[in-house]
């Protein structure tokens, strides 16, 4: 929450100037904001927090328009988004897409990476995500994603707990053990 | 995603279609359960289940990268929109009439003219006023869960969400106006994949009501899905007039006749070319439509089976093609588009996400007797989407015949309206 915080009040003095902002100083400065929590370049090294680097840009751009409508309700993320425009949404979402992708992994565990490649395939995670799971258009990516945050929106999915996003995923985990999705985080967080 | 498309199924629906996936006599344990289960009790670990849209999906599918196209949840500017790539027959205009709504669906048309739209995933109703030379949008209301379904009656607008119903009276009158709720009066069933909505009240004065089967393929979880039934204004006196519909979005009544024509959605995951989207027709009550064991009217189920499937389904008026996604339909009234326009059906076809060479993605005419015999279809407004290199940018999904006799047509993917005219001189001058 310290980074909440820390976010909250550089929003608070960049809002104070906008006036003299230029469109294209106001999407920069808005990043800087983002990077406090997500990581400058977008490749984040909080816990609970995911990447947004390389992620499809259609994703980046439903996500912040839900959140922003709070039809997702992130409590992090609460009034971040507020009164963003489209366009300015479009900007952020480019920016992150074209930022690249590093894996935050810690040291690999042989045999949970094994189990997660096996219930990954079996689970015909790539059909939607592709098969090197970078995703696309409105799907993210979820290789080189935090292992803390795929195992905890695996689990709030599977719970019917991810309110405002897209259901299909609640149905595709439906069954899993946490064993399973444990696998499943190691080995996506392991991929580039 | 969106589009999102597709929305959760709950246990019990998954519970079945595993048992369908399966082939299994007894309900199957989830791999959750399994894992806490006695060890003298414990089954082998099942297979993780599909998602409820791709249920049904064959081994010699699951390489398939097939998914739903993503929707665009920005506002697009009317500049940005390719309209001149669409064909028309001579004669025939069409314009962007209305835009900055993501997500704009079906459209319904208040007493004084103002058009309100619905949405899915966004959650937002669209009000649009015109006044003569542009055209200005506010939201009504948002945070709904997929507020599809929109209808005006008696100077009330309806909308329909998956999960609730509100009414607002003397909306145009007053902007402003609190929702009546009525969501306790429609018994809302509780799964959500499929069920939201298109509504439009008929010629009875009744709201006609679509409640979908909450999978791609799968023995209903209670009977209340897959069909097509009608209320009271008031949510009171519910009929089921259908059975067997697997997910129709779109509606009307035939202008001599007064019978309700209807589009259908096929399933997924069945191969390229089967089974087809359909139109039908309700010459009585009480007609089964097939769903889940006969497609089409003739085309058997390869997952839930039943001896004589197709026996006593209902024949569809025509077949609408594969996976086209039929959305909404209107029979044209108007006198601005030539005669051989009248009382045929112009049915928008939003276009398919399952099926390797894409089809759908354009508005089509369908002409057929009264009877419902002798269906022909005809294109009416294409070039969303280019054959060659597989892209599309529009994806039309609803229409709305103007007092004038032009159309509105509603683009999902760009939260764009746009209107189709005629003019004589415009066929002479090419």
């Amino acid at each position: 929450m310290q980074c909440l915080r820390i976010a909250t009040l550089a929003l608070g003095l960049i809002c104070s100037s906008a006036a003299s902002f230029s469109f294209a100083q106001n999407i920069s400065a808005k990043i800087q904001v983002c990077g406090a929590c997500h990581g400058p370049d977008g490749n984040s090294k909080i816990v609970g927090t995911p990447s947004l680097a390389g992620q499809p840009k259609t994703f980046l751009e439903n996500q912040m328009v839900m959140i922003r409508e709070g039809m997702r309700d992130i409590p992090a993320m609460k009034g971040q988004l507020d009164g963003l425009s489209d366009t300015a949404i479009i900007s952020i979402a480019k920016f992150y897409t074209a930022s690249q992708a590093i894996s935050q992994a810690g040291p690999r565990d042989n045999a949970l990476f094994e189990k997660g490649q096996v219930i990954s395939k079996e689970a015909l995670c790539g059909t939607c995500h592709l098969p090197n799971y970078v995703g696309r258009d409105q799907m993210p990516r979820i290789a080189a994603q935090r292992e803390d945050y795929l195992l905890y929106s695996m689990r709030q999915f599977r719970s019917n707990q991810a309110t405002g996003r897209d259901t299909i995923m609640a149905a595709s985990l439906y069954g899993m053990s946490d064993d399973d999705l444990k696998a499943i985080a190691h080995y996506l967080s392991q991929l580039q | 995603m969106k589009q999102r498309l597709l929305s959760v199924a709950t246990l019990s629906t998954l519970a079945l279609s595993l048992m369908i996936l399966q082939g299994c006599a007894t309900a199957p344990t989830p791999k959750a359960e399994a894992a806490k289960a006695p060890v003298a009790a414990a089954p082998a670990p099942a297979p993780a289940p599909a998602p409820a849209w791709k249920q049904g999906m064959g081994p010699d599918m699951a390489s398939s990268k097939l998914a739903p196209m993503p929707g665009k949840m920005t506002v697009t500017a009317a500049s940005e929109i390719p309209i001149d790539k669409l064909k028309l027959p001579p004669g025939f205009k069409i314009e962007v009439w209305a835009t900055g709504m993501p997500g704009a669906r079906a459209m319904a048309r208040g007493d004084d003219g103002r058009i309100y739209i619905g949405t899915r995933a966004i959650g937002r109703v669209y009000e649009v006023t015109d006044n003569g030379k542009e055209r200005t949008n506010r939201v009504v209301v948002d945070k709904l869960v997929q507020p599809a379904g929109v209808a005006f009656n008696n100077g009330s607008l309806y909308v329909m969400a998956i999960n609730k119903v509100l009414r607002y009276d003397g909306i145009e009158k007053n902007p402003s106006v609190a929702p009546v709720d009525l969501t306790a009066k429609f018994n809302l069933p509780s799964e959500q994949h499929h069920n939201w909505k298109y509504i439009a009240f008929g010629p009875d004065g009744k709201l006609y009501v679509p409640f979908g089967a909450p999978c791609n393929i799968c023995e209903l979880p209670t009977p209340e899905y897959a069909q097509i039934r009608r209320y009271n204004p008031d949510g009171s006196g519910m009929e089921v007039l259908a059975t067997g519909v697997r997910n129709s979005v779109g509606f009307d009544w035939h202008p001599t006749t007064k019978q309700l024509w209807f589009t259908n959605h096929g399933r997924d995951w069945m191969g390229d070319d089967k089974p087809n989207d359909t139109l039908h027709r309700m010459q009585k009550t009480g007609l089964n439509y097939g769903f889940p064991y006969c497609h089409a009217g003739n085309l058997p189920d390869d997952v839930v089976k039943k001896a004589n499937p197709c026996s006593g389904v209902e024949q569809p008026v025509t077949l609408m093609g594969p996976h086209t996604a039929v959305m909404g339909m209107k029979f044209y009234t108007g006198n601005m588009f030539p005669a051989e326009y009248k009382n045929a059906a112009l049915v928008a076809r939003k276009g398919s996400w399952n099926r390797t060479q894409k089809t759908g993605y354009d508005v089509v005419m369908v002409k057929a007797s009264p009877d419902g015999k002798n269906a022909k279809i005809t294109p009416f407004i294409t070039g969303f989407m280019n054959p060659a290199d597989q892209s599309f940018w529009g994806r039309p999904a609803y229409l709305l015949q103007m007092p004038d006799g032009s159309m509105l047509v509603s683009d999902e993917q760009l939260g764009a309206i746009y209107r189709v005219t005629y003019n004589k001189r415009q066929v002479a001058a090419k």
